[in-house]
């Protein structure tokens, strides 16, 4: 019978919704550990926006970032929370920055910026957008301030961090694709 | 996009992460001397802002006359005003950052300057 229709998916949905289960994943593995500064994660999801960005183009890094957002704060139980609030502001901020970078990259030639420089910009925009949240919702008092450049060093080194794994898995990834 | 180990562009990124890095901690991390500035109002806007080891008596001209603030020893306060209930001399020295005395009559206030203020807010 034809009265059902079915929503025609692409490929490039497909990758989506692959790349978005796995880095849910990851986001759910990661908010299991403790941390010791409130806001601050290694970020190893972000990883996997990285690495869709790298292979696949900013458009779909965008949707992975996003769906992570949203659907992994509904799976751990903080949608509509503070802190997931900060985490979409966080992730929107980061999206961006990479979006300029993605832009701007073709036009740069030899100056492109690699993994380890998209890492270090995302980190710091995402948190740049949850402070920013942080700070104009939830807590606006100018104390606050003084922890912000000492959460933006954190996430200086841990973009760092984020930025080589993403660098190492694209190495293995390119050299099992051009091997086989 | 570029996957080759360290590209131009990354280190153009870590300059710039790293050339912030030091701009917040220098606006947010100045010394803020605990107290050692305080700013006085006259109706609302800023008339004078004042460093608190450097001793001096300051006549301030409100609406009903001149209030008299003194700076001693890293503490300010009224020590005459033209108001009648005189709360704002009896509110005596202040010392620690975001304690106030105001004058509501003469419309005068002083605040000690901190960017980590000992009182969120103050009620009387």
């Amino acid at each position: 019978m034809g009265s059902r229709r079915s929503i025609q998916t692409t490929g490039d949905d497909h990758l989506i919704a692959a790349f978005a289960a796995l880095a849910i994943t990851v986001h759910i593995a990661e908010s299991a550990l403790p941390s010791p500064f409130p806001g601050v994660k290694p970020g190893l999801a972000n990883v996997v926006t990285l690495l869709v960005m790298c292979r696949y183009g900013w458009r779909m890094a965008a949707w992975v970032s996003l769906l992570r957002v949203l659907l992994g704060s509904v799976l751990i139980g903080t949608f509509l929370s503070p802190a997931f609030f900060m985490s979409a502001a966080g992730a929107l901020a980061s999206i961006l920055v990479l979006g300029v970078i993605y832009g701007t990259s073709q036009y740069l030639g030899g100056w492109a910026v690699g993994p380890l420089g998209l890492g270090i910009a995302a980190a710091m925009a995402h948190m740049s957008g949850q402070f920013w949240v942080a700070y104009t919702l939830f807590v606006p008092h100018a104390g606050l301030l003084t922890v912000y450049p000492v959460l933006m060093t954190l996430a200086a080194a841990l973009g760092v961090v984020s930025g080589l794994l993403t660098r190492g898995v694209l190495a293995r990834l390119n050299s099992t694709s051009t091997a086989s | 996009m570029n996957t080759k180990p360290h590209t131009r562009g990354d280190a153009v990124v870590m300059t710039v992460a790293l050339v912030l890095l030091a701009t917040l901690y220098g606006l947010f991390w100045q010394s803020d001397g605990h107290g050692a500035e305080a700013v006085v109002l006259v109706e609302g806007k800023r008339w004078a802002r004042l460093n608190l080891f450097q001793d001096q008596e300051l006549r301030v001209p409100g609406p009903r006359g001149e209030s008299v603030i003194r700076v001693q020893d890293g503490q300010v306060r009224f020590v005459a005003s033209p108001c009648p209930t005189q709360q704002c001399v009896h509110q005596g020295w202040l010392s620690q950052g975001g304690e106030v005395a105001v004058c509501l009559p003469n419309r005068v206030s002083v605040q000690i300057l901190a960017s980590d203020p000992r009182f969120d807010t103050i009620n009387f």
